[in-house]
Formats: C-alpha cells, structure tokens, sequence
C-alpha cells in the first residue's frame, strides 16, 4: 500500500484523555436523567463547600424562643428542638456527611485498587491479599465502626475508618478482575518484552488501562459509603453533638417525631437524595463507559 | 559483543518447558505437567528467516516466549550470539532486550490504548537509554515513514488506525531499538489477506535493509513458503522435521508433514491427488503418547513407533527428520512433485509479488 492510500483511510476523529475512546462526556449529556443528578451533587456539593456564605443562620445558634418550629419564610425547614435553623444544620451536615463520604471512597479506593492491581500483577502475592480482602470483606461495616469507636472513641475519625474498611474489600475485588482482563492481554507482554520496568508496566499498562472501570465503582460506591456513614452518625458512634452530621440529626429528630416530624425527616431526605443522585449518575457512568450495555 | 560472522545469531538446544498443573485450595500439589514443549533444538544464522510451523498447541508460541525469556525454560539452553541467555538476571534480561524483539499476531491487543504512537515507539529507546529525547522524536518519524506510516500519526492512539496500520506500527517499536533477531509470533495471521502480503513485504524488505534475522512462528504454509528460508515443523512440543524450504515442501519426510502439505486445498478437482488423512485430535500435552508422539495419528506407524522416541536424524543436506521409518516410506504421490499445485498458493504468492511490485515502483 502507498502512503496516499494509508493516508486515504478514514481518520477517527481526535480525542484525548483519561475517556479517549468514546465520547464520553458527549453521551453522559444526552442521558437526561444523569444530568439532573449530576445538578444535584453539585449543588449539594457547592453549597456544602461554600456552607459558611450560604447558609442563613449560624447552625449552631440555639434561640429557646423559636423551639420545633416548622417550615416557615424565615426558617426555610424550620428550626429543630433547640430552635437551630435546620437549613442550615443540613447545609452544615451534608458538607460533614459528603467529605465522610468522599474521604471513604478516596482512601479506600486507593488501597483497594493498588490491592487489587498488585494481586492481578503478581499472582504470587494474589492468594494472600485476596485472602486478607476476604477477611474484611467478612466483617460488616457497621461493626468495624463499633469496634473502632470503642476503641479510639466515637466521632468523624472512627467512622472514616470504618467506611475505608468497607469499601477496600470490594475495590480490591473490582480492580483485581480488570487487571486481570488487562494482563492478559498482549501489550503487556510486549512491555515486558521492550524492557519496561515494573513501576512502569504497573501504571502505565495496568492501572492506566482499569481507571476507568475503577473510577465508575467507585461512583456506585459513593451513595452506599454515605449511607453507611450517616448510619453509623445515626447509630451516634460519628459526629458527636452539637456538630452537624445528616445521620445524627435524624437520630436527634428521631424523640420529637410525632411533635415536629420535620427535624428528623428533613436530615433523612437529605441523605435520600445525595444517595440517590450518586446512585444514578453512577449507573449512567457506567452505562456510557460500557460499550456491551448499549443498545 | 564479540561474536563472530560464522556464529549463529540464535542456537536453541534442547529447549524445555512444562507446566505445572496444580490442585487443592489449602496445599496445592502439583498434578502433573503440561508439557508445552520437549527438547526443541534450532539454530538461525544471521540474516535468515526460520519458519515454525505447527497446529495450535503444539508449543510454537511457547518457544519463541523462551527464546526471548518471556517465560522461563525448565531446561535447556537458548544462546544469542553465543551467549547464553537462558540463566540472565533480570537486569542481564533487559539489557539483552535491545538486541531481541517480539511482533505479536493480534494488533489489536498488543499496542498500549493509553499511549500515543509516539510514546509506544520512543519507549524501548527511553528504556534502554538510546539517543536524547529529540532524537527519539526524529527516529519515531524515521520508524514511522521506514514502515509505511506518516510522521503526523505519532500524536494519534492505537484505536485511530486499521488493524494493517496497527501491525505496522508493532513493527515500527521492534525495530526502534536496532534488534539483531525478530520472534514474528503470527504476525499476519490476524489480517486480511490483502493486507497480509504487504506486512510480509515489508518485513523481508526490512531484513534486507537492516540485516534482521527472524523465528518466523506460522500456521499458514502460503505465508510461510514466501517469507523463510528453511522451516522447523512442530507437533506436540518437539521438533519432527527441519529442512531448507524447498526441501522441505518438495520432499517431505515426516508423515506429519506430508499431512500437513496434502491438506492444502486443491483449485483443480480434475487434478486427483491422494490426501493424507489425520485420524482424530491431537493428544494432550498433559500426557502424550509414549514413543513417537504422533504414532497415534500416523498411518504408517509401527509396533517400534509406540515404544521408542525417534531422534532427528539427517537425511542429507541438513534435512533431518524424526521418523524411525522415512527411508522406506511410500512416497505421497502429491507432495513429492515440485510442479505439482499448492492450492491458492500461486495466486497469493503472485498478490505478494504485485504488492512488492507496486511498492518498488512508488517508492
């Protein structure tokens, strides 16, 4: 073939980037049902950032003359039993339940990852972290937060830790199968047989070529972690009062339930729709970045 | 290196390899072995194409992975240049890579989809510390063009191009770093067949402009009759015959051989030919046959063929076989006249001659 024919054959259009091979982006605008979760999650997540300027009142400042009171035009989701402003105890609270939530998935999703990619990549280490992934994977996340808050004493640490142990384990498992699906193929032998280094055959081959699949557990991940962290709030073994946390607000609404309703199902459909959102846009992520799922 | 123009660029001996095959969850015990390859022995001169031709499974890859130490030989000795490469450290290993290169048989699987054309192919000279950076980047467009490509496809990935291109540019990273010796793994097998006579082109016009050696590992004898210049054939992990190709496809001695040619499919039905006709599967490698490992298929086997292991022995000419019987063999009518039609062979081998043609008048 001369170089004009070579040159003839149709060009793919250019993409760069961690999603190259798709397009991504372009679809994920089309799924309208992502959209507005990803809207959502940021909203939630600007303001959860931006709390201190968004937030209307101080949500620490108790005012005894304003006690259970519900929604109003002044307070927007009324004030709890100490007459907070739930407002801005959510806005206050979601920003501690997403950063539980995000430091969860981060950490853990670094640990469970490299876990995972180094068993795939050695499969003389492979029985031993599989096996120690399945020990953890034995223990539910809730009584790993039990254990460590009676260990170091409830609050944000204990439940950080738990909710790392609870997503390691699965991470782990994820991108051990990609890594898998990876070494088999026949770039990573040609690395070998170039002369790579095995830094290099790790991060650059493997880990490169799972990110994304990875990456898109981890935003399923997401909404499961933050349940588990407001559940462990609500079980009062994080936060400890008066500090904002979704879960143990519900948990303190929970004695005024049939007075003022509102103080513990607001915190509650808080937690509804950040799990939502993360849930949905997780599935969309997915569905985009799988080329087998689409129709 | 201080070898010198007689030595071989490659002499394996008495190569080996087995697999163990392991049971048990808590102590796993070894079974038993998966013998992928038995006491291959070859040697390539410099400048010239060895063929390994085989049925899949019968441990062709698996050899030209040892040569190149990909995996590790149970036993025997692989020597490049007269060095002996089968017990290196890993550091020894890489350094020894420069000088050997692989081009795999899917181009779809063997480039990086996270790294650009150009980063694939200045990667074996960064690793081996070859050139500054900018002359990588001009020898990455030397590659390119030497190939067949264009200096503007550096910056794209491996999805951006036909499977054609994509082996081309496999070929472009084995030659980045100046190899003596290329394991072509089924380099064409994977692609049309219009675009097949134009990688086998392009591959013997680079052993001629830089004297490359090759272990040219085929299943297609078409591909196989073009491009080398003597032929090992393989069943079951060792060596049955290895002659010089005309030789060999002229005068086949090993029935498994003779098999292997008759299978060819024939154009003409009025030229009737007596086909050599294999009886079932080929053995597991987990437990071959005692004696002649293809006594179970042979027609010609012997009470002595099931006990005995047949050595390779010469036939003249550096044509050796592993046949207790060959010299009393009938002759297979078909295979044994050098006129005789060789299926589709001839109008593929005249595409390769057009494209070759094509190419020299272009370029």
């Amino acid at each position: 073939m001369s170089v004009e024919a070579l040159n003839a054959a149709p060009a793919p259009t250019e993409e760069n980037g961690l999603f190259a091979r798709s397009g991504v982006l372009r679809r994920l605008m089309r799924d309208k049902v992502a959209m507005v979760a990803a809207l959502l999650l940021a909203t939630i997540g600007l303001a959860a950032i931006f709390a201190p300027v968004v937030a209307p009142y101080d949500p620490y400042l108790t005012d005894l003359t304003k006690v259970m009171q519900p929604p109003s035009a002044e307070h927007w989701f009324g004030t709890d039993n100490t007459g907070r402003d739930i407002l801005s105890r959510v806005i206050f609270g979601a920003r501690n339940t997403l950063m539980l939530g995000l430091v969860g998935v981060i950490v853990g999703g670094f640990l469970g990852g490299f876990l995972g990619i180094i068993a795939a990549y050695n499969r003389r280490l492979d029985g031993w972290i599989m096996r120690l992934v399945d020990v953890m994977l034995a223990f539910p996340a809730i009584l790993i937060g039990l254990a460590v808050a009676a260990i170091f004493g409830a609050g944000l640490t204990a439940v950080v830790i738990a909710l790392v142990v609870a997503t390691v384990p699965d991470v782990a498992r994820v991108a051990r199968g990609a890594a898998i699906g990876i070494m088999s193929q026949e770039f990573m032998e040609a690395g070998r047989a170039v002369g790579v280094s095995d830094r290099t055959l790790i991060w650059r081959y493997l880990t490169l070529n799972c990110i994304s699949t990875i990456f898109v557990f981890l935003t399923l991940r997401f909404g499961q972690i933050i349940l588990i962290g407001s559940a462990l709030g609500f079980l009062g073994m994080g936060a400890q009062p008066p500090t904002a946390e979704l879960g143990m607000m519900a948990a303190q609404g929970r004695d005024f339930l049939f007075m003022a309703p509102h103080i513990a199902t607001i915190p509650s459909f808080a937690i509804f729709v950040i799990v939502l959102a993360a849930n949905l846009l997780g599935d969309a992520l997915r569905d985009v970045l799988d080329p087998r799922l689409q129709t | 290196m201080s070898a010198t123009e007689a030595t071989p660029v490659l002499q394996v001996d008495g190569l080996v390899k087995h697999f163990p095959v392991s049971r048990g969850l808590i102590r796993r015990k070894v079974i038993g072995m998966v013998r992928a390859v038995e006491g291959v022995s070859f040697e390539i001169a410099r400048g010239e194409t060895l063929a390994l031709v085989g049925e899949s499974g019968c441990g062709k890859s698996t050899t030209g992975r040892l040569v190149l130490r990909l995996m590790d030989p149970t036993a025997g000795s692989v020597r490049f240049k007269g060095e002996e490469i089968a017990t290196l450290d890993k550091n020894a290993l890489r350094r020894l890579r420069r000088h050997m290169q692989i081009i795999f048989q899917d181009p779809y699987a063997s480039l990086n989809p996270r790294m650009t054309v150009g980063e694939i192919l200045a990667e074996p000279m960064a690793v081996h510390d070859l050139h500054t950076e900018a002359e990588r980047a001009t020898r990455v467009k030397d590659l390119l063009d030497v190939v067949g490509l264009l200096p503007e496809h550096a910056r794209r990935y491996p999805h951006q191009f036909s499977g054609g291109q994509r082996q081309r540019i496999g070929i472009a990273r084995a030659l980045a770093v100046n190899p003596d010796l290329i394991i072509c793994d089924e380099p064409v097998s994977a692609l049309d067949v219009s675009i097949q006579a134009q990688i086998v082109n392009l591959l013997q016009n680079l052993q001629q402009r830089f004297g490359l050696s090759y272990l040219f590992i085929a299943h297609d004898l078409a591909v196989v009759k073009h491009i080398s210049d003597r032929v090992a054939v393989m069943y079951l992990g060792q060596l049955v015959e290895i002659a010089a190709k005309r030789d060999l496809y002229d005068r086949p001695l090993h029935p498994y051989t003779q098999a292997l040619l008759s299978a060819i499919p024939r154009p003409d039905p009025s030229v009737r030919k007596e086909r050599v006709l294999l009886a079932g599967d080929v053995p597991s490698p987990f437990a071959p046959p005692p004696g002649c490992r293809f006594h179970t298929r042979c027609i010609h086997a012997q009470p002595r063929c099931k006990q005995e292991q047949p050595e390779l022995r010469d036939a003249g000419n550096g044509h050796r076989v592993a046949c207790h019987f060959y010299e009393t063999l009938p002759k297979p009518a078909a295979a044994s006249t050098a006129s005789t039609s060789l299926g589709k062979l001839p109008e593929r081998l005249a595409a390769f001659e057009a494209a070759k043609a094509a190419r020299n008048g272009s370029g």
